[in-house]
């Protein structure tokens, strides 16, 4: 600041106390402007989303839409019913949850109550790196070295099967789930586990009669995270997957094909042409997706605030 | 329950739970070590003399006079190889005989026609002639060896003839000649079966050492170079010594594989000890030489993803990444600030996180349709570009897709920025926008750096946004951002799945899914090195 300026007296002039309360205001208003990007990018993905699906679900019926297994888009009088997309969509994911969830929390258990730091440490970055490996890498692996030695090993008539998908699915999902929960198994104070461990408990019965049951939403979350990953999840499940639109039948048979809403998507989006009803219905299904997951992140937020207000009492 | 049985619950339980981990490990273990085995001998691998030449002509690289001088050295070891096939034909394919024939008699009788011999004695002389050829055809075509050997005496009776002397009629025993000689150690029977399965050979021969000498120059690229990798050469031996017959079990049952030594198919035939030739030499054919392919990550590929590199798909993703990074740097900084240093706990302030959340829960395909709906279809033709996919609206849907991840890193930054820095700036009389400009945001900046690279990291991974906004499998180097671009990303899918060619060449579809995951890893290492620093040089004071 130069010297002249000391001799000023403290008090502003009006007008540099107006300019001054403009800057501020208008500043504000400006960064406020700019973090509005967000709202706009999802208001954004909903109108254009529901404005391309808007046609298709003006014509067709919502109701065979959500509730007929037949997707025949190409045909002469074309079909549109999700259902069996839908049951594809949920049963990769419910699989790969099953797959993932006792791994994952074993392991969130394991990295928070029974480890060192120093091994958490070594231990933390692998995660990460799963985490990292993109998705259409997973996908490869899926399609390269999984599906050929499945066929062999286990002699299923096709590698890209429903299995396949939920085990790279639940690779996938374990980083989300392991690091959620292990957050808000971390959160529970010491005062817990150190009047458990004083009542006598063993370890084992410290985590999962009182750590467990105190950190349950905080896992509720992360699975549900997890869950949003593998449904949401494209590549993985369109290269893997099979891609044969039927219900699995009998239910338990995880060697085969399904086809997953956002594969469909991926896959017939190249060959339609702007405008027609399959581009529409692929929109619509897109619109739909975006509904499962929107509901989810709900479920997840819901459960994450309760954890967080859980770890804050202690 | 009794404690023992409690504590040795206990440790199955620790047992147990670390086994988890160990899981994750192999699991990291499992996905990336084939990948990075076989993927990196897309770069490191024992490459031939064929692959030195396909590298002169495709790129230019190499010393020419060396490269000649040694594809001679191997085209005189595989001399004998052709000479072999070449005369073994000769006996076999009778079609091709007979054409000779013909043509000889032709020529013959175009011959006599500008002689000045009588008609009678030109009339008889063909008559002779014709019944030469006529022998010597059905010498050609017939199976039984009596029979083909009292043709071929009837047609040698004529070869000290006075009337064919120095004409070209003599050709005709020429050929009798040759044939009797080709002829010995084949089983005639076996004729139709020998030529279908000399052709299999020289098939195979193709692939393994390129065009035969003299052939005419393929009009594809890739058939115009032998094996170029010591292992694909080693694949294509075992083709070519091992003759391969699916054989039916009965009905309802799978068909099973049986291999054969080809040597023996050839039993007692020239060829048969050709086999032992070419698996001893091969060596010496092709000339295998440990190779430092780094050109890899710079070439272009040809045809398909046959030969070549990854250097185009590099630069698509490198340049989709950087350009998504501008757009979303600014915005997710200053978002962050605003979150941190303004914000209230208000109603507004709740959307807002809100949406950050959904838009960090959106699956990446729905940001392929909204690119498509929104970038390609509406924004880009407002602006007059043509609306199709290019490298603009694919990074600019990218920066949507990582905009919440640039917020969170960046706001978890300057969160972790001691309040004290702030208090003391404040205190110096400096106003709240230059506290932060000069004192927050320059402490902040390597976890900014962190989210930056983590952003990055992501962008360069995703597929399913860039599917329909920009992305293609094969094309031109992009000219411009308005062009479509070739991804790491989406190449590896298409190699995986999509491409017919490139199943033919492991190697590279590996190697361009390890050069992404590289990239990715490579990236991600940086980040976690630089955040563990900012953490303890914060966590110091």
């Amino acid at each position: 600041m130069p010297a002249a300026d000391s001799h000023r007296p403290l008090v502003l002039t009006p007008t540099e106390d107006i300019r001054g309360f403009l800057t501020l205001h208008l500043g504000r208003a400006a960064l406020f402007l700019v973090t509005c990007t967000s709202v706009l990018a999802v208001f954004l993905i909903f109108l254009f989303v529901i404005r391309e699906a808007l046609p298709f679900l003006a014509k067709f019926s919502i109701k065979e839409f959500l509730t007929s297994t037949a997707w025949y888009p190409e045909a002469v009088t074309p079909k549109f019913g999700t259902l069996a997309l839908l049951v594809g969509s949920g049963y990769v994911t419910v699989v790969s949850i099953i797959f993932a969830v006792p791994v994952g929390i074993l392991a969130a258990v394991f990295l928070s109550d029974i480890v060192s730091m120093k091994i958490r440490n070594i231990i933390k970055p692998i995660i990460e790196i799963l985490a990292a490996i993109p998705s259409v890498a997973y996908g490869f692996f899926a399609v390269m070295v999984l599906a050929p030695w499945m066929q062999q090993k286990f002699g299923f008539s096709t590698g890209t099967n429903a299995l396949n998908a939920s085990l790279v699915l639940a690779v996938m999902a374990l980083p989300t789930i392991i690091s959620v929960s292990e957050d808000s198994i971390s959160a529970i104070g010491r005062e817990l586990r150190e009047a458990s461990y004083g009542c006598g408990a063993t370890r084992m019965e410290t985590i999962f009669k009182v750590v467990i049951p105190a950190a349950h939403s905080g896992i509720i979350a992360g699975i549900v995270l997890g869950m949003m990953r593998a449904i949401g999840e494209t590549m993985v499940v369109w290269m893997a997957s099979g891609n044969a639109a039927q219900i699995p039948s009998p239910w338990w048979d995880l060697s085969q094909s399904v086809r997953t809403l956002t594969a469909t998507i991926a896959g017939d989006m190249g060959e339609t042409e702007k405008g027609s009803p399959h581009y529409r219905a692929l929109f619509a299904a897109g619109l739909l997706l975006l509904v499962i997951t929107l509901c989810l992140n709900m479920v997840s937020e819901y459960f994450l605030i309760r954890a967080k207000k859980a770890g804050g009492k202690h | 329950m009794r404690p023992g049985i409690r504590i040795a619950i206990d440790k199955i339980f620790t047992v147990v739970a670390g086994a988890s981990v160990v899981c994750l490990c192999l699991v990291l273990v499992a996905v990336l070590g084939p990948m990075l085995w076989r993927g990196g001998s897309a770069v490191v691998f024992k490459g031939t003399v064929e692959f030195r030449q396909m590298q002169l002509v495709l790129f230019g690289r190499g010393d020419e006079d060396k490269i000649v001088a040694e594809s001679k050295q191997a085209q005189i070891a595989r001399a004998k190889i052709y000479s072999t096939i070449e005369r073994f034909k000769g006996g076999i394919d009778s079609g091709n005989l007979i054409e000779k024939a013909r043509q000889i008699y032709r020529q013959f009788g175009n011959d006599l026609r500008q002689t000045n011999m009588s008609a009678e004695d030109v009339a008889e002389l063909r008559s002779v002639t014709r019944q030469i050829r006529d022998r010597l055809e059905s010498a050609f075509a017939s199976s039984n060896t009596a029979e083909v050997n009292e043709s071929l005496a009837y047609v040698l009776n004529f070869k000290d003839d006075p009337r064919f002397k120095n004409t070209s009629a003599a050709g005709l025993i020429g050929l009798a000649e040759q044939y009797s000689k080709d002829i010995q150690g084949i089983n005639l029977a076996e004729r139709q079966r020998y030529y279908q399965e000399i052709r299999q050979v020289e098939d195979i021969l193709v692939e393994l050492l390129g065009p035969a000498p003299g052939a005419a120059t393929p009009a594809l690229m890739m058939n115009r170079f032998g094996a170029t990798r010591w292992d694909l050469a080693q694949k294509l031996l075992g083709r070519l010594l091992w003759y391969e017959e699916w054989i039916k079990q009965g009905p309802e049952q799978p068909m099973i594989r049986r291999l054969t030594p080809r040597s023996q198919r050839f039993a007692g035939t020239e060829i048969e000890g050709l086999f032992t030739y070419i698996q001893q030499n091969l060596p010496e054919m092709l000339r295998p030489r440990p190779t430092f392919y780094w050109q890899y990550f710079i070439d272009d590929s040809t045809p398909g993803h046959y030969f070549g590199g990854v250097g185009p798909e590099i630069l698509g993703t490198l340049l989709l990444t950087v350009l998504a990074m501008l757009f979303v740097v600014p915005f997710g900084v200053i978002s962050a600030a605003y979150l941190v240093e303004c914000a209230s706990d208000n109603f507004v302030m709740r959307i807002i996180r809100m949406s950050i959340n959904t838009l960090a829960g959106v699956p990446s395909i729905i940001f392929g349709l909204f690119g498509l709906a929104f970038f390609v279809l509406f924004f880009l033709p407002i602006f007059g570009a043509p609306s199709k996919g290019c490298i603009l609206a694919a990074s600019m849907t990218l920066a949507v897709l990582t905009l919440p991840v640039m917020i969170r890193a960046s706001e978890e930054a300057i969160r972790a920025v001691p309040q004290t820095y702030k208090e003391a700036s404040l205190a110096l009389g400096a106003s709240r926008f230059h506290t932060f400009v000069k004192v927050t945001l320059p402490a902040a900046l390597p976890g900014i750096l962190t989210g930056v690279i983590l952003s990055l990291s992501r962008v360069a991974g995703e597929t399913a946004p860039v599917l329909f906004t920009g992305a293609v499998a094969l094309g031109p180097v992009p000219k411009s951002i308005f062009d479509p671009t070739r991804t790491l990303s989406y190449g590896s899918y298409d190699m995986a799945v999509g491409d017919k060619l490139a199943a033919m060449v492991p190697h590279n579809q590996f190697g361009m899914v390890v050069t992404l995951v590289l990239l990715i890893l490579c990236l991600n290492t940086v980040a976690i090195i630089l955040r563990s620093r900012v953490f303890k040089k914060l966590a110091g004071h």
